[in-house]
């Protein structure tokens, strides 16, 4: 039996060989061979076109902390991948996994998404 | 990690990247049949909801479709292999553009909010919509609400004076048969043929003739004619598969659009 770590990791090397679709604009922005996990607080969820934005504050190791800006795809697509309006609310607990910004900004697009119990929030987005 | 482990990823990664970049043939889609299968008027009946086959976000480009390169991108901002040879200035004009949209200089109008406009309208990546009457066929794609509208009323396009250029072009059908025909002329100068920059001239000029090559399955047989910007005609399909349970949501683009900068550069901020 493959562990879940095993699974996890195979999941998300689909997701990184996955072409990155072309709806509203290139994906260029984003680096598609990293992936980095978030684990933060849903501070705001903007389902809206042409791209739904999932913010996260995260707290760093020195007490600090972040507001990361999850870019991803349209409510269309989404919605048809298992998403709604109310998947995410503010003060959620969350996993986010994103290719990053290349330009070093604190955001990424958005690879896949879970709750404080490791459930998958949607489906994941390639 | 043990062998195992990296041999299943790679098989798997191997059969990911092919089954990503493989197009079947348009006669091997199985579709759903409509009802009626005819109009009144004895015509194909095609109203209603249409996606791409390879699902969502992949557009379909066929046996003649994109080599090497994922369909639908435009990131790596490389020349498309199938097409004609370009003729000055709109070689150089291509050149440059795929240089500044690598080097983030400029941004795809799509990405500004402007209609895809024709042809790439066609080459949806959500779904679309077909409505029929008898003086127009209306196609909308869900990708930034566009339509266009086929006037099967008229056999000749405005006079130049008359016509003003415009995203979707003017477009007028006639039917063949069940062959949809259609000719479009009058596309705006600043829409691209495609998704990185293609550039056209004035006299370009879309021919498409829409069959449905077995129940459910639309293809569209492009030919798109320049003889200012091409030294040959460029041809592509695209194939189609009637949806009945899909239902076509609003998207407009310029609701949230985060992702343009003060320089109206595509960004990400």
């Amino acid at each position: 039996m493959k562990s879940a770590r095993q699974v996890r990791t195979l999941i998300l090397l689909l997701a990184l060989t996955a072409p990155r679709a072309f709806a509203h604009h290139s994906f260029a922005a984003f680096d598609d061979t990293k992936l980095v996990t978030l684990n933060g607080t849903v501070s705001q969820f903007q389902w809206t076109n042409p791209h739904a934005w999932l913010e996260v504050k995260v707290v760093n190791d020195d007490g600090s902390s972040d507001n990361w800006m999850v870019e991803m795809l349209s409510p269309n697509v989404l919605g048809r991948m298992g998403w709604n309006r109310a998947s995410l609310r503010p003060g959620d607990q969350v996993k986010v996994v994103l290719h990053p910004a290349r330009s070093g900004a604190k955001g990424g697009n958005m690879v896949s998404v879970e709750d404080k119990n490791g459930r998958p929030i949607g489906g994941p987005q390639q | 990690m043990r062998a195992w482990t990296i041999g299943v990823l790679a098989a798997a990664l191997t059969t990911a990247a092919s089954a990503q970049f493989a197009a079947p043939a348009p006669e091997k889609l199985k579709g759903t049949a409509l009802t009626p299968a005819r109009l009144p008027d004895g015509r194909p009946n095609w109203t209603g909801f249409w996606v791409t086959p390879n699902g969502l976000l992949e557009v379909y480009r066929g046996p003649s479709g994109i080599t090497g390169a994922p369909p639908g991108t435009n990131s790596r901002n490389s020349r498309r292999q199938d097409l004609p040879r370009l003729k000055p200035p709109y070689d150089k004009q291509y050149e440059d553009a795929l240089r500044k949209s690598a080097a983030g200089e400029i941004a795809d109008p799509v990405a500004l909010c402007f209609p895809p406009g024709m042809p790439r309208m066609m080459g949806m990546v959500y779904g679309m919509e077909i409505l029929q009457t008898p003086k127009v066929i209306s196609i909308t794609s869900e990708w930034q609400a566009a339509t266009r509208r086929i006037w099967m009323d008229l056999d000749k396009h405005p006079s130049p004076d008359e016509l003003d250029p415009t995203y979707a072009g003017h477009s007028i059908g006639h039917w063949d048969g069940d062959v949809l025909v259609v000719e479009t002329v009058g596309v705006r100068e600043d829409v691209p043929l495609d998704f990185g920059y293609l550039p056209h001239s004035p006299k370009l000029k879309i021919i498409e003739r829409l069959s449905q090559i077995s129940p459910g399955v639309l293809v569209d047989d492009i030919r798109i004619e320049d003889p200012d910007s091409f030294e040959d005609a460029w041809t592509y399909k695209l194939a189609y598969l009637y949806k009945p349970d899909f239902r076509l949501r609003e998207y407009v683009c310029l609701e949230n659009n985060r992702n343009i900068n003060e320089e109206g550069q595509a960004v990400f901020k």
